[in-house]
């Protein structure tokens, strides 16, 4: 067994809206650590604040109260520009309805967020094709989004999340919007890719039966960690 | 991101909405094509009156009158002499100089003869003044020729008349009796011409001579300045004044001077130069720049239909490019998740704000082409006198015009961007999270 390393420290962390005249308690004082090389699953029902800590934790938006620290940084004290360029050196993120771009082939979806580190076109290119053959759509390179299944688009979601090497991926809801089988396939996927190049894999879903493929489930209710375990569900 | 990325996709985001883009760079191309050809007409017409001006007479030469008139409006008298002339020519910007100086003569031939105005000037100092031969050579001068050399101005040949029965000297058909090849002979004595009217010789009275002229040339009608004059070389002249004293008003020092100034840049300068050392000066650009004022604001008009046009062109892409951001709220959130950093999307977005820029600039200027090649056409059918402009003008679209008209679009573009590229810039990252 490896040695384990605290790759995310969240401490005591609070998120509260402000609708009209009343304030929304969307997370209660959240604590938690996770290992490098984890892969975690956030679940809980509608409105227990699951997706406010994925956004706060991929630093899309900013907390009211605690501190997050990855890789021993503060991402709750950094700007917009600083959590940009940390996203676009640590961060690759599978979104839930795919969020491609419609008038780009899958290849040129893929390398998209390489150009955004400048790299030149050629190794754009063979960083994408190697790691869309990895999510087993060599053969669809040259496809636009409509011309594939929601499972193709979503293997093509995650090679964009995977295509920077990041140390940490974030997934919210990525089988929300696949049928039962197609989400089972999509899961596989990108918990064997991630395991394998030892990535730390944080999901949010409220799915049960989803989250059976992560090594440890967080439950949260009302904006609190409600229970968690070394992957209490599989066990029973 | 690498420059040629961001430009790619600048580009295809325009090409996306290929109609929405293609109208936007109508508009911009109607409003670089107002202004480039307004500007243009407002140069042609400036153009036109230079010119104008320049035919009448040369807009480097001043002229130097004797003498100013001082505040009070007393004259002060100060003459035009050799010394002074000196002075003029140490002047900087200062070509040349030509004294004026003027003899009234008669010229006969045959029983025919007409009045002639001779300027004494030299050779070299007559090229630069411009003065342009029709034919033959500049007048010289050389002590003890039997002759003394003349070129006529263009119209002395046809002038000639009889002074007994004031018949102007052409045959039936119109041509004049004396040609090139006649006799010529110059007197100052006028009993030489008219005889005695009064029937009495004054006391001490002594014929007038005459001298005989050769005639070496004639020079051209475009002289606009000195149609007039018949020429003698200098020293001619002032041989003449001294031997018929009696009969010429032989004022000391010249009437007045021409200077010719190296540029029209100069003339400002040399003039207050002048006119310190005490004489009154004019000059044909009075005249064009009192042309220009009245021209100002004509171009001033012109000018700000054009500015109109392209204000509006302004809005219109400001309005594209927040059409644009509003559609694509949800992409610039992703790419915002997937690392595209905050400069990058403000230079994405300025980017295409500079691509309609661009392509309305060139489209414009290629249509301001066009536009000026149809209005020269019809210019040069008349159109422009019914317009009552005076002059025929051309639109002229120099080469810092057309180069400017594009760098101004673009600039025109940029601006436009610059308040939608800021507002893409802070769209929340979150938009690409929410799910339809």
């Amino acid at each position: 067994m490896e040695e384990k390393e605290v790759l995310l420290d969240v401490r005591n962390l609070s998120k509260t809206y402000r609708v009209g005249s009343v304030d929304i308690h969307a997370l209660r004082g959240v604590t938690l650590q996770i290992q490098k090389g984890e892969s975690v699953c956030i679940i809980g029902r509608s409105g227990s604040g699951k997706s406010t800590l994925l956004n706060l934790l991929a630093g899309l938006e900013r907390v009211s109260g605690g501190e997050i620290v990855i890789a021993g940084k503060r991402l709750d004290r950094m700007s917009e520009g600083e959590l940009i360029r940390f996203r676009q050196r640590h961060v690759g993120f599978v979104f839930q309805s795919f969020n491609l771009m419609p008038y780009y082939t899958a290849l040129e979806n893929v390398a998209f967020p390489l150009a955004f580190r400048g790299m030149a076109r050629r190794e754009r290119n063979r960083d994408a094709k190697h790691i869309l053959q990895e999510v087993g759509l060599e053969t669809h390179l040259r496809h636009k989004p409509a011309q594939m299944s929601g499972g193709q688009q979503q293997r093509v979601g995650i090679a964009r999340a995977l295509v920077t090497n990041p140390e940490l991926v974030f997934a919210d809801e990525p089988t929300g919007n696949l049928d039962f089988a197609t989400g089972d396939e999509v899961m596989r996927t990108i918990c064997d890719i991630c395991k394998a190049a030892g990535r730390t894999l944080i999901m949010v879903t409220h799915d049960a039966h989803i989250a059976s493929f992560a090594d440890r489930v967080i439950t949260l209710l009302d904006g609190r960690v409600v229970e968690d375990s070394s992957n209490p569900l599989e066990e029973k | 991101m690498k420059f040629f990325d961001l430009l790619q996709t600048a580009f295809l985001n325009l090409w996306r909405r290929k109609l929405r883009a293609i109208l936007t760079v109508l508009g911009l191309v109607v409003g670089i094509t107002s202004i480039v050809v307004m500007i243009s007409l407002g140069l042609g017409i400036e153009k036109a009156t230079l010119d104008f001006y320049e035919s009448m007479g040369s807009l480097t030469i001043i002229d130097v009158q004797a003498g100013s008139y001082s505040e009070d409006g007393k004259y002060v008298e100060k003459k035009i002499d050799d010394q002074s002339i000196a002075a003029f020519e140490g002047v900087p910007g200062v070509q040349a100089v030509l004294p004026m100086l003027n003899l009234y003569g008669l010229v006969t031939s045959g029983k025919y003869f007409t009045n002639l105005q001779i300027l004494g000037v030299d050779a070299g100092t007559a090229e630069t003044f411009g003065f342009t031969l029709a034919e033959g050579a500049m007048p010289t001068y050389s002590r003890g020729a039997r002759s003394y050399e003349i070129v006529f101005s263009p119209w002395v040949l046809q002038s000639f008349y009889n002074p007994k029965t004031w018949q102007v000297a052409v045959d039936r058909e119109g041509n004049s009796l004396i040609t090139k090849n006649s006799r010529f002979r110059l007197t100052f004595d006028w009993m030489n011409v008219y005889g005695n009217q009064s029937m009495e010789t004054p006391e001490g009275y002594t014929p007038g001579k005459f001298y005989r002229l050769e005639l070496v040339g004639v020079l051209s009608e475009e002289n606009y300045n000195y149609s007039w004059y018949s020429l003698m070389a200098k020293d001619a002249v002032l041989r003449l004044m001294k031997e018929n004293k009696d009969f010429v008003y032989a004022q000391e020092g010249y009437q007045s001077a021409q200077i010719k100034c190296v540029t029209m840049d100069e003339v400002a300068s040399v003039r207050q130069a002048v006119m310190e050392l005490g004489y009154t000066t004019y000059s044909a650009l009075d005249m064009v720049e009192q042309a220009q004022e009245q021209t100002r604001m004509l171009r001033a008009v012109l000018g700000a239909i054009g500015a109109v046009a392209l204000l509006v062109a302004a809005i219109g892409i400001m309005n594209t490019m927040m059409m644009s951001i509003y559609e694509r709220t949800r992409e610039i959130g992703i790419i915002k998740v997937l690392g595209c950093r905050m400069g990058n999307i403000v230079t994405m977005f300025l980017m295409e704000a500079l691509l309609i820029g661009f392509f309305g600039g060139l489209f414009g200027l290629g249509l301001s082409y066009g536009a000026s090649a149809l209005i020269n056409l019809w210019m040069a059918r008349g159109g422009g006198m019914g317009m009552g402009m005076g002059l025929p003008f051309q639109s002229v679209i120099p080469l810092y015009l057309a180069a400017g008209g594009v760098l101004f679009s673009m600039v025109v573009a940029l601006i436009s961007g610059l308040y939608p590229a800021l507002r893409a810039m802070r769209l929340s990252a979150l938009a690409a999270i929410r799910n339809e």
